[in-house]
């Protein structure tokens, strides 16, 4: 147990950064179905802001302040790129996120340029041994900011006012439209949240790892998460992330010595298996269409 | 003069007048040198540097050494993303937009692009050398263009090896790497070698080339418990995560690494922790103010109104390449060889030549300079200190 313990915490932790991103993934395709491909350089535009304010501010005040700024962010793609192409043609919005993702890719080179940053100060060391297992400050800080705010957001789509709006707007748009319901300006915040779930995994990374470019390749494991969980479920994407998380970091000690380089393989592996069972996912809705 | 002389002398005139300034294009016509280099991308930190020191060392050149035989050296810069699909069509655009006299060099990225490049290359005879240090590459026989300039990543373990013998003896070593071409590359050698000199290889790790999560490698390497881990094919994009999260846990090895290691980058993010880590780096850092080359680069920065703060290790690699190439062009210009086989011919016969101390000198033995020196990392210097003398390696 105690060799077992520590790999499963440490994944966990990783898998608690999963499960924010795809949070923030599965939310946008649930309002607006849109496929948001560039969520990994919305994570590394905000381990960017971070940094910048990293630079005239103590850690935690820096990753409070890049937030809103995030949030900003995600509402300014929304109504630049997003909006614009609402009731297109899919294939023209998916296009465009993946352009999006392009732009912003530049964008951020050119603006912080190519070389890899570092934060200066870091959070407080949060570290304790428990028995013989080490849990690392920063597989505490992953699972204190992740958990709450994944379940509070939980909450907040199944209880508060605003998660019955975003939710009958992705129900029936049109409906909720001759409803009352300002659709634009709560999709638009749909987008800030993202943007801001994005903002957060991508500081608790590079508080870990620096700031560089090589932070996009995190976003790529959103996908096989967020497939996992099922693409239209909030609470499924908060339960694969910390799956695959654990899975990845068993797998590096029991299937590595054996299998090596498998552990890259393993999500799209295990999405593949579950997908056979149950095609929409874990926790997905079950669609059923009548003919 | 009769009408029809004037008219033909008039035309012969106007023939030369017009054909003269194409005639003097011809004789000032450029010698290229095309680097494809990662300016995008995970790598476009190291690209970006690289960039910069072969834009210097092309201008010194030209404005210094007076260009090869008075021609002026060109760069051509391609971008590749660190991909190599892109890399192999700006290689592809590249050949085929320029003439073959004036081409003269190609410097490319990634061990993955030079493989996939290395046949064509050598069916065309052309000058070749890159990012990479894989021990295929400098492989005369099969590849007789292309150069490698520094050790092979074989050469580079060969000597962290040595130094671990004369540290502990019979040590036990674990080898972490990812899984690419860069990452696999010395670890047949290593392993080989490790047991020939009484070692015990007690652990290897294949890894992503990049993770944010170090944790599980970590516990491994607390299971194992080697006294010196070898890390190789990250170029900084884990050391640093790795090197923390050891520290952290307890883990008392020794880390060490290759060329892609020995960046100031590492100690700057992995603050503390990095104390100790082991490098091999076969040019000389911008702080060696001893080494003229740095001496004499500051000053043309300086002139230029270009910064001169420190330069990475990527920026002095690429102002190695560009300066022994030079070497070897100007040299083969004043033989009358200034073509794609005079140039390998004279960076075959470089020897006595050094690169103002870049490197310890340009002999390549099988296309590849066998020469590096240990460094170490300090922390309250922020920098890498050299622990040893220049190694001779073949």
């Amino acid at each position: 147990m105690a060799d077992f313990l520590p790999y499963l915490i440490g994944g966990l932790a990783n898998g608690a950064l999963y499960g924010l991103l795809a949070l923030g993934f599965v939310l946008v395709y649930r309002a607006t179905s849109v496929v948001n491909f560039a969520i990994g350089e919305f994570l590394l535009v905000g381990a960017y802001l971070t940094y910048t304010f990293a630079l005239f501010l103590p850690l935690p005040a820096a990753i409070l302040a890049a937030i809103p700024l995030a949030f900003l962010f995600g509402v300014l793609v929304e109504r630049g790129f997003v909006r614009p192409l609402l009731g297109r043609n899919v294939v023209a919005v998916i296009m465009a996120t993946i352009g999006l993702a392009a732009a912003l890719d530049g964008a951020v080179q050119l603006i912080w340029g190519p070389d890899l940053k570092y934060l200066s100060g870091s959070l407080p060391n949060l570290g304790f041994q428990a028995g013989e297992v080490f849990v690392s400050s920063r597989a505490v800080w992953n699972l204190l900011l992740a958990l709450p705010l994944g379940l509070g957001l939980l909450w907040l789509l199944r209880r508060s006012r605003y998660g019955i709006l975003v939710r009958a707007i992705s129900e029936r748009e049109v409906a909720a439209l001759a409803l009352g319901i300002p659709t634009a300006r709560i999709l638009a915040g749909v987008w800030g949240v993202s943007a801001l779930l994005a903002t957060l995994a991508g500081a608790l990374l590079a508080v870990a790892s620096g700031v560089g470019h090589n932070l996009v390749f995190f976003g790529l494991k959103v996908f096989p998460v967020a497939i996992l969980g099922g693409l239209d479920s909030v609470g499924g994407a908060l339960l694969a992330g910390f799956l695959l998380g654990a899975l990845e970091a068993l797998s590096q000690r029991y299937l590595e010595p054996v299998l090596p380089g498998f552990t890259e393989a393993l999500p799209f592996v295990v999405v593949l298996l579950v997908l056979l069972v149950r095609p929409y996912g874990l926790l997905g809705e079950r669609q059923i269409e009548r003919v | 003069m009769k009408r029809r002389e004037f008219l033909r002398k008039l035309g012969v005139g106007a023939v030369t007048a017009l054909g003269m300034p194409y005639f003097a294009t011809a004789q000032a016509r450029p010698v290229k040198l095309a680097t494809l280099l990662p300016l995008t991308g995970p790598f476009a930190f190291a690209g970006n540097a690289g960039r910069e020191g072969f834009v210097d060392g092309v201008d010194y050149v030209n404005e210094v050494l007076g260009g090869i035989g008075g021609r002026r050296l060109e760069l051509i810069v391609e971008d590749t993303g660190y991909d190599v699909a892109r890399g192999t069509a700006a290689f592809n655009r590249v050949i085929s937009r320029e003439r073959a006299d004036e081409l003269l060099f190609v410097y490319g990225d990634s061990t993955g692009l030079s493989k996939a490049l290395a046949p064509e290359i050598a069916r065309i005879g052309l000058p070749y050398s890159a990012t990479s240090f894989a021990n295929e590459l400098a492989d005369p026989k099969t590849y007789p263009t292309i150069f490698v300039f520094g050790p092979t990543y074989n050469d580079m373990v060969e000597a962290l090896l040595r130094q671990v013998r004369l540290q502990r003896g019979r040590a036990k070593i674990a080898l972490v790497y990812s899984n690419t071409e860069f990452g696999r590359d010395p670890i047949p050698y290593a392993k080989e070698r490790a047991k020939a000199l009484g070692m015990e290889v007690v652990h290897e790790e294949v890894t992503p080339p990049a993770f944010t999560d170090a944790t599980p490698v970590v516990l491994n390497l607390r299971r194992a418990n080697p006294d010196f881990v070898i890390l190789q094919g990250y170029a900084l994009s884990v050391e640093p995560l790795i090197v923390r999260a050891a520290r952290e846990q307890g883990l008392q090895a020794q880390f060490m690494g290759t060329y892609y290691s020995a960046e100031l980058a590492l100690i700057q993010r992995a603050g503390p922790a990095a104390e100790g880590f082991t490098v091999t780096y076969h040019n000389a850092y911008w702080y060696d103010s001893l080494v003229p080359a740095v001496d004499e680069m500051r000053k043309f920065r300086q002139r230029k109104g270009r910064d001169t703060s420190y330069r990475p290790t990527y920026y002095m690699g690429s102002l190695a390449v560009v300066l022994g190439l030079a070497e070897a062009m100007r040299r083969a210009a004043a033989a009358g060889k200034l073509t794609r086989a005079g140039v390998v011919e004279y960076l075959e016969k470089l020897g006595d030549y050094n690169g103002l101390g870049l490197q310890r000198s340009y002999e390549f033995v099988n296309h590849r300079l066998p020469y590096t020196k240990l460094y170490r990392a300090s922390v309250r210097d922020g920098r890498f200190n050299a622990i040893t003398d220049w190694i001779k390696l073949a």
